[in-house]
């Protein structure tokens, strides 16, 4: 029977995306002088879970890389290698690629294989270095001591039992040869016993004298076997004799127990030299009781059989082997159990697909319309509605209320999923410029709408990268400023009415007016130095628009600001700077709560009632007979404080009649739709509202000019207008429209 | 046509088992729609308008949070008085997991037709595809128009769908 593991995939995405964010935050928070054994550990299984999940979905491409991260992340935390800054950025690194790795299987760019082998390269070379400082050791209580014992013993010439099954693939192709020349060069290598014929396959059993580690071959060794087809086990050369090691259960008739994979090999030497051999423990998918042949069982202790040989049983098994580690003599199972599945102590949770609370937000926005309309009925009825009705119903408002919030809270996640990735994102820039900066976060816990986390990162990690290359200066010029050479980020959310508001603030150098004003004279934009500092400072937004003195690769090109607006207005928020010279730039971006919710400006053309999204609308005003002038009989611009602006006719574009005969009469809204500034001619102006955001594509198709719908207090729907798409319309609008029915003056 | 076939075929194969089925009018003609698209009737309401929209679709309407579009089929078909009153009658259909409402002039009843009963509808042109058409059925001397409606609604002439399925 087979099962379509496709299915899971989307689950494995995921959970190997949380487990990727969570080991790069720890080794961020990693002491490197002094790592806690606890937080080794934490990382450890975070890459050990990838590695499981991935072989049993058969990503094997992740599921090698993470081994071989696994095995340094586990020398690491096992004493054997001293923690240094190069093995964490390796492994943040190594954090990256495997990313990538899981966008492509998820059909999202492609991995660079090139990238993949120097990583994996690394990440050999430095699990292969030098051996355990004694002072590492001391620190880290798990591993007790006969980790000192490993470095005593690797300073001499020691011979390895080396057995495994070798894949299909290894056999025909050449990696079999490889790793026999490979172990070749490492020292003298006897083929105890092999496969007969040539070429076919079967049980391989080498003996190797060797200086070099155990982990510097066992990983070839690894890759050419059948999936954890294979040991390496230390032996006395004299004592060498096949029967000491254990049998291999891949032959076709071995005991049904031993079906799994194959026994562990015995052990032949004292217990004090046998300890090195328990690393071959970690790899092995299952491991089975030792045979009653076993006499070495004391010293091992034995692994309890594992139901199923599914990697996920890995899990029990390395931590086994790391519990009979500490209890050398134990031969119990119990010391064993204490040890959890990577997940199970985590915070209990569920996973729910966003239709379903989607769904349950929709029910629920129902159930407050058809209470508000209960309430209306019953205040209609004056003193004839019943007491008790009354007081029911002002219940059952409160309960709507509360079970609303309540369930809008299901999509609420805490900011902290955004934040969590700038450290890194600091700590690599101010790397590559030279720079020292500090962050600080605050209000990592407000919580926003799901969508919204999604759509935000992007823009923020812009904001952030501006300010570390153009905000915070060079720990020279801060001490000739007289300010500490660390700069300062400061990242901080809080609600704000109905908004969440994050600021990006730095202690750097500030904007220049001087320079952002030359810049906008030379690209020709309409500028005067009479203008605010708040209007300077919005020049930064323009298209193309940097005052960097050169371009480097984290900005300066001049794409970016624009884009970060465009997509913040998109999410119906907005972005204010304000600045100091010398003393710090303060990025502030508003957002509404939700991406459901939209505050928006209601104004009626006709008998119909349209929502402007509110962040688009910069002001209104009742033009007077002389502001308005047509060009060429065609376009009409109205005049607003010494600008022109060009102005879009909403009845005419949406055929509908106005009230009014004369613009006078009606009301002019200036929008700025992406850096385009318009003016919006309506009826009237009727109120301003939070709106709830309905699909018109649900049940409809997509109409220009029209980004949404939402229902009215009264029950009706009203349009919600695509400002931008407005303004593109307007201008294709205005080359053959003629002069419209109304005056212009 | 291959659909449409299909469908013939299916009721053919089951001769004595009955469909149900909605019928309407529109000016003078009466037609069947299969029940089992229906959601439900509806009063019309003044429907908000949708710019630029063709004459037939009214607009949209909060159906107890849901945004629906209404079609007027008088105005599509070129049949009855267009006159909304109180009477005016949407039928609320649901299809191809979308909710449409259709302004009719009056829903007659529900009646189980057998595929017997259905008879293929002779090839005419008009305004009014036979594609949509399943079949006439007759009914104490009425005809009914057997109107293949999920397919109608979704066809590109009705311009409700964005990318239509023909």
């Amino acid at each position: 029977m087979s099962i379509d593991m496709s299915q899971f995939y989307q689950v494995f995405f995921e959970e190997s995306e949380e487990h990727l964010a969570a080991m790069e935050s720890l080794l961020l928070a990693l002491d490197v002088a002094h790592p806690d054994a606890e937080q080794l550990n934490a990382i450890f299984r975070a890459a050990h879970s990838i590695k499981g999940s991935a072989g049993t979905f058969g990503f094997s491409d992740l599921a090698e890389t993470t081994h071989i991260l696994e095995n340094l992340l586990d020398r690491i935390r096992k004493g054997d290698l001293a923690l240094r800054p190069e093995m964490v950025d390796a492994c943040l690194q190594a954090g990256d690629v495997l990313h990538s790795m899981l966008d492509a299987h998820q059909g999202r760019g492609s991995v660079d294989q090139a990238a993949v082998d120097a990583l994996c390269q690394r990440l050999r070379q430095l699990s292969d270095g030098s051996k355990a400082v004694p002072a590492v050791v001391a620190a880290i209580p798990e591993p007790a001591p006969v980790v000192t014992d490993i470095a005593a013993s690797m300073a001499t010439r020691t011979c390895y039992e080396i057995g495994f099954v070798p894949t299909a693939q290894a056999v025909s192709g050449v990696g079999l040869g490889n790793l026999l020349d490979e172990l070749r060069k490492l020292g003298e290598l006897e083929i105890v016993q092999r496969p007969l014929p040539e070429g076919s396959i079967g049980q391989w059993l080498l003996r190797l004298t060797t200086a070099a580690a155990r982990d510097s071959f066992a990983d070839q060794v690894d890759f050419v076997a059948e999936s954890g087809a294979w040991y390496v086990g230390e032996a006395e050369p004299a004592a060498a004799d096949d029967a000491d090691f254990g049998i291999f259960a891949d032959a076709p008739g071995a005991p049904p127990v031993e079906a799994y994979g194959f026994f562990e090999p015995l052990p032949v030497q004292k217990p004090a030299e046998e300890d090195p051999g328990y690393g071959f423990f970690e790899p092995l998918p299952a491991v089975v009781e030792a045979p009653p042949v076993a006499e070495g069982g004391d010293g091992f202790g034995f692994f309890t059989p594992l139901s199923t040989p599914s990697v996920v049983a890995e899990i029990p098994a390395s931590e086994a082997a790391v519990g009979t580690k500490s209890l050398p003599s134990a031969a119990n199972g119990e010391a064993r159990q204490k040890a959890p599945p990577a997940n199970a102590a985590n915070d209990s949770s569920i996973r729910v697909s966003v239709e379903k609370v989607d769904q349950l937000i929709n029910l629920v926005g129902e159930l407050v319309i058809t209470q508000a309309m209960l309430l209306q009925t019953s205040s209609q009825m004056l003193d004839a509605a019943p007491e008790r009705l009354v007081t029911g119903l002002a219940q059952l408002e409160r309960n709507t209320r509360d079970l609303q919030e309540a369930v809008m809270s299901i999509r609420m996640l805490p900011i902290s999923f955004v934040f969590s990735r700038f450290p890194r994102v600091i700590r690599d820039l101010s790397a590559k410029l030279g720079k020292q900066v500090e962050l600080k976060t605050m209000g990592e816990t407000t919580e926003l709408d799901k969508g919204l986390i999604e759509r935000i990162a992007d823009p923020l990690t812009h904001l952030i990268r501006n300010s570390l290359d153009h905000g915070i200066e060079s720990p020279e010029r801060r001490i000739a400023a007289g300010k500490s050479p660390v700069g300062t980020i400061t990242l901080k959310a809080y609600h704000q009415g109905g908004n969440i508001v994050i600021e990006v603030g730095d202690d750097g150098a500030g904007l220049p007016r001087d320079k952002i004003l030359a810049k906008a004279r030379e690209r020709g934009l309409p500028v005067s130095d009479q203008m605010s500092d708040q209007e300077v400072f919005n020049l930064i937004f323009e298209a193309g628009f940097s005052t960097a003195e050169q371009v480097t690769d984290v900005s300066g090109r001049g794409v970016g600001m624009d884009v970060v607006r465009r997509n913040i207005q998109s999410m119906g928020g907005r972005v204010e700077i304000d600045s100091m010279a010398g003393i710090g730039t303060r990025m502030t971006v508003r957002l509404p709560l939700t991406l459901a919710i939209l505050d928006g400006m209601s104004v009626a053309v006709g008998d119909q009632i349209y929502i402007l999204p509110l962040s688009y609308v910069l002001e209104s005003l009742q033009p007077t007979p002389g502001e308005i002038r047509t060009l060429s009989n065609q376009a009409r611009v109205v005049q607003v404080r010494g600008e022109y602006l060009p102005v879009l006719v909403l009845h005419e574009m949406f055929k509908l009649q106005s009230v009014w005969n004369d613009f006078t009469q009606g009301i002019m809204v200036v929008l700025d739709a992406d850096g385009i500034r318009v003016a919006l001619f309506v009826d009237a102006l009727l109120g301003q509202h939070q709106v709830v955001i309905k699909s018109l594509e649900a049940n409809y198709r997509k109409v220009p000019g029209i980004s949404g719908a939402t229902i009215m207090g009264d029950g009706h729907v009203a349009l919600i207008l695509d400002v931008s798409a407005i303004a593109t319309m307007a201008r294709n609008h205005l080359h053959k429209a003629d002069a419209g029915p109304l005056r212009s003056e | 046509m291959e659909i449409t076939k299909q469908q013939a075929g299916a009721l053919a194969e089951d001769d004595s088992v009955a469909s149900e089925f909605l019928t309407f009018t529109l000016g003078c003609e009466e037609y069947a729609i299969d029940i089992l698209k229906v959601q439900e009737i509806r009063s019309y309401e003044t429907p908000t308008l949708i710019a630029n929209a063709p004459p037939f679709i009214k607009g949209v309407v909060n159906l107890r949070g849901t945004i629906v579009p209404i079609v007027d089929l008088r105005i599509k078909f070129n049949l009855g008085k267009i006159e909304y009153t109180p009477f005016t009658v949407v039928v609320i259909l649901n299809i191809a997991r979308r909710v449409i409402g259709v302004v009719v002039d009056s829903v007659s009843d529900v009646l189980s037709l057998t595929s017997s009963q259905i008879r293929p509808a002779p090839d005419f042109s008009g305004s009014f595809d036979t594609r949509y058409i399943l079949g006439l059925a007759s009914v104490e001397q009425r005809m009914l128009i057997v109107t293949d409606i999920e397919r109608l609604m979704s066809s590109a002439d009705m311009e409700l769908v964005e990318a239509a399925v023909e």
